[in-house]
């Protein structure tokens, strides 16, 4: 098996485009959960979220979602300095839940069809995204949609890792993208599960999740292949885990099984004792459900209090599909700087997460291996493992 | 940019992002008309309208309005590459 590195990233973020204000925004502990104003909120117990600021890549004829997948995965491509020629054999693999359904539902709750074009209906599903990115750039190999919920943009870079380990492709793109859209907002509220305030990971008091939105890409590639061009490595994908708790719809396992089992997993692929990991960059949705469950999954994996653990989510929110990819980057960012980004909105730590959780502030601390989980809705877990530099 | 190499950067287009062989779009000329249907013309459909134009406002950097009528403009490149060269500034 080919050894698989990161050579760019590229975030469109709650912070605003680029790399740059993410890590600026993550490490200095800012939360970017504010009013909504995409959608209509009026009469919800819950009117906030975090959303993207600033002008999106692209031209607007294309959709919310597609735009901002456009500005991240150009900047992960220029990142990594791929040429046309090494973007026309690369792979795409693009983790998406919401499409173009931002437009779609405005289209939809129109009162008249009066000279209305129903354009950007054709960018409805979760497919788009692919497509838009592919025909921009010139990706020109292997192409995947993968749509398991919240860990969508997990399991993109897993399965990116598996097509290069494997010997399918030497480089791919992949990341994971969505925009808010009234569907997910009412239907995380449906289900009691937004907080009114900022969501507050691994608190005693949390009340529930923030919906947020954004896109993550990363461009990785064979070890040789990055040697051959020289090019920068930001990290090893050493291990992923991938499973499924065969449980319930949207509850995870109780006992967290499904998600033992992927972080065990990923350690196994990666060759990695416990106790080699320093840091892990949790689901943490600040559900009551999610957080007790993987303080606890994580406390048989790594012992209690054997690891630092932050929730990015408490500053950018829930960002569907491209959770996965953004809290990836997020570890591979803390690897990069030895800075451990912080829990925000965690005012009273919940005794029952044996961690500790760095409050408020990041923390500086000398990382070489740090774990990334997605656990999307219905059980499906992912573990991405991260050494730092060529492992 | 003048007219001519707006239409250079517009036969682009039609290789890189409408995967026209570049042999057809180089024997493409001002007058060669763009909507299927219209005699020797590259027959562009509805698809390849809406996908031009998404390349025509990255490439340029110009936004065209969706609630215009914009048939006369894209009858042609000639017509087509007349509009943009308006849209841009000034050199």
């Amino acid at each position: 098996m080919k050894r698989v590195v990161i050579t760019g990233l590229g975030a469109a973020s709650p912070y605003g485009a680029g790399v740059v204000a993410y890590w600026k925004g993550l490490s200095a502990g800012v939360c970017a959960i504010r009013d909504l104003t995409l959608i209509e909120t009026d009469g919800f117990r819950c009117r906030i979220g975090a959303e993207v600021a600033g002008t999106l890549a692209g031209s607007t004829r294309r959709t919310r979602a597609d735009r901002l997948a456009i500005g991240a995965a150009g900047e992960a491509l220029a990142d990594a300095g791929l040429a046309a020629r090494d973007r026309s054999t690369a792979a795409l693999i693009v983790g998406a839940v919401g499409g173009g359904m931002l437009e779609a539902e405005a289209w939809y709750w129109r009162p008249t069809r009066d000279g209305a074009r129903p354009r950007t209906l054709r960018a409805v599903l979760p497919s788009a995204h692919a497509e838009a990115v592919a025909s921009r750039f010139g990706i020109g190999g292997p192409r995947h949609t993968v749509v398991t919920a919240c860990s969508s943009g997990a399991v993109a870079l897993a399965e990116a890792a598996e097509l290069i380990a494997d010997g399918v492709v030497d480089v791919a793109l992949a990341g994971g993208v969505d925009a808010i859209t009234r569907i997910c907002f009412m239907g995380f509220n449906a289900l009691k599960l937004l907080d009114p305030m900022p969501c507050r990971p691994f608190d005693r008091d949390r009340r529930g999740m923030s919906i947020g939105e954004g896109a993550g890409f990363m461009v990785l590639e064979s070890e040789a292949r990055a040697r051959a061009r020289r090019a920068r490595v930001y990290a090893t994908l050493a291990g992923h885990g991938m499973t499924t708790d065969a449980f319930h719809v949207t509850a995870p396992d109780p006992d967290g099984d499904g998600m033992v089992r992927a972080m065990r997993a990923a350690l196994q692929l990666a060759g990695a004792a416990p106790r080699e990991v320093q840091y892990a960059n949790a689901h943490g949705t600040g559900t009551p459900q999610n957080d007790r469950i993987e303080a606890r999954a994580l406390a048989r994996v790594f012992g209690e209090g054997g690891l630092l653990v932050s929730s990015s989510k408490s500053m950018i929110g829930h960002t569907m599909a491209a959770a996965g990819t953004l809290e990836a980057i997020a570890t591979v960012l803390a690897l990069e700087h030895g800075v451990v980004p912080p829990t925000a909105n965690l005012v009273t730590p919940d005794p029952e997460v044996p961690f500790d959780c760095v409050a408020h502030a990041s923390r500086a601390a000398q990382l070489t291996c740090a774990v990334s989980n997605s656990f999307g809705f219905g059980g499906q877990n992912v573990t991405l493992l991260f050494r730092r530099g060529v492992a | 940019m003048e007219q001519k190499e707006v239409l250079d950067e517009l036969k682009t287009i039609l290789v890189s992002r409408l995967k026209f062989d570049p042999r057809r779009a180089a024997e493409t000329n001002e007058s060669t008309a763009l909507p299927k249907g219209v005699d020797g013309s590259i027959g562009l459909d509805s698809l390849d309208f809406i996908e031009l134009s998404i390349a025509i406002e990255e490439r340029f950097g110009i936004a065209m309005d969706e609630n215009e009528d914009l048939t006369e403009h894209f009858a042609s490149f000639e017509t087509l590459s007349r509009f943009i060269a308006g849209k841009l500034p000034p050199a």
